[in-house]
């Protein structure tokens, strides 16, 4: 496999990455940051600083190091240092920056980037226990692009109508 | 084979590997933990993760279906889980045409998938039965290798 089919496809999932965490927190309530459903159980604010820290960590393996955020004063400046990491990394795959230390492609995916989405996924769900549960979609029609990373990604092409969940005012 | 193609493999196995330690050694009853009463139980998001890898599937073969099933019991939808990633990989290893891109298969149900094995882990957490932290990046990993028997070389942690 070539090593640039193998980085378009992790910068892919990066895209991914970026849309499906933009999508559990837009226009979440003000207070989901701080959301806590249970002891022991991190906040959406705490997850995001763990989804940039594992794509920090990634991150090192470009440039050596290591990667620690601190807590940030907000939810948003989170969120902004979050999608900053991801434009980082995304700028490393397209230069064809090596890897360090025998790091492969496959291993940052089954590592840091997969560890990120299932973290997304989270998010999702403490929107649903907090409340505010965000509606469905076709994901496959979905304009997700590699050169779109930021806190502004697309609305869904196509959300589903009808939800069980939904929330009874929707 | 495609080269993308493989790399979506090692993904497939990615998710076998992540899915089954957050599948197994489960809490008794927690196929029906309910969290909050408009939520997805453990038992319902695992269905939904089959019902996701069969759609894979039909994209792959060109002939897009979508089924919602409903949850069996717990060691029997594993069981599922396993068989329809195999379905899946073994369809990608073969040399029958991707009749989609591999972006869009990843973006959708296997990156849908991903999603929903972070939540059965929240799920774990908030039951009581946590699994431990994981060192993913050591963990032995090999695409094709999809079923229930994975390696149980961890770098685990509390």
């Amino acid at each position: 496999m070539t090593t640039e089919d193998k980085r378009a496809l992790l910068g892919h999932f990066l895209a991914a990455l970026a849309y499906r965490t933009q999508k559990a927190l837009r226009d979440a309530p003000a207070s989901f940051g701080s959301f806590r459903v249970e002891d022991g159980v991190r906040t959406p604010a705490e997850l995001v600083r763990h989804m940039t820290s594992v794509l920090g960590y990634a991150r090192t393996h470009f440039i050596g190091g290591n990667y620690w955020p601190e807590a940030l004063s907000t939810f948003d400046e989170e969120i902004i240092r979050f999608h900053e990491m991801l434009g980082t990394l995304a700028q490393h795959l397209r230069n064809g920056d090596v890897l360090l230390d025998g790091m492969t492609e496959e291993r940052l995916l089954q590592g840091p980037f997969s560890d990120a989405m299932t973290h997304a996924g989270q998010l999702a769900l403490l929107r649903r226990l907090a409340g505010a549960p965000v509606p469905p979609e076709n994901f496959i029609v979905a304009e997700i692009r590699p050169d779109r990373l930021g806190r502004d990604q697309a609305e869904p092409v196509s959300p589903d109508k009808v939800w069980p969940e939904a929330p009874k005012n929707n | 084979m495609n080269d993308k193609r493989e790399l979506l493999r090692h993904t497939v196995a990615t998710l076998a590997y992540r899915g089954g330690k957050a599948i197994s050694n489960a809490p008794p009853d927690f196929k029906d933990f309910r969290v909050a009463a408009d939520s997805r139980t453990p038992g319902e998001i695992l269905a939904h993760i089959g019902d996701l890898l069969d759609w894979a599937l039909s994209i792959a073969v060109g002939k897009q279906t979508w089924h919602n099933s409903t949850p069996l019991p717990w060691e029997d939808e594993s069981a599922r889980f396993f068989a329809a990633l195999q379905a899946f990989d073994s369809y990608l290893a073969s040399d029958q045409p991707l009749n989609a891109p591999v972006e869009k298969l990843f973006q959708a149900p296997i990156a849908d998938a991903l999603t929903h094995v972070g939540q059965i882990a929240m799920l774990r957490r908030i039951a009581g039965g946590p699994i431990k932290g994981e060192n993913y990046f050591k963990a032995e990993i090999e695409s094709g290798r999809v079923g229930a028997d994975q390696s149980s070389r961890r770098t685990e942690f509390d």
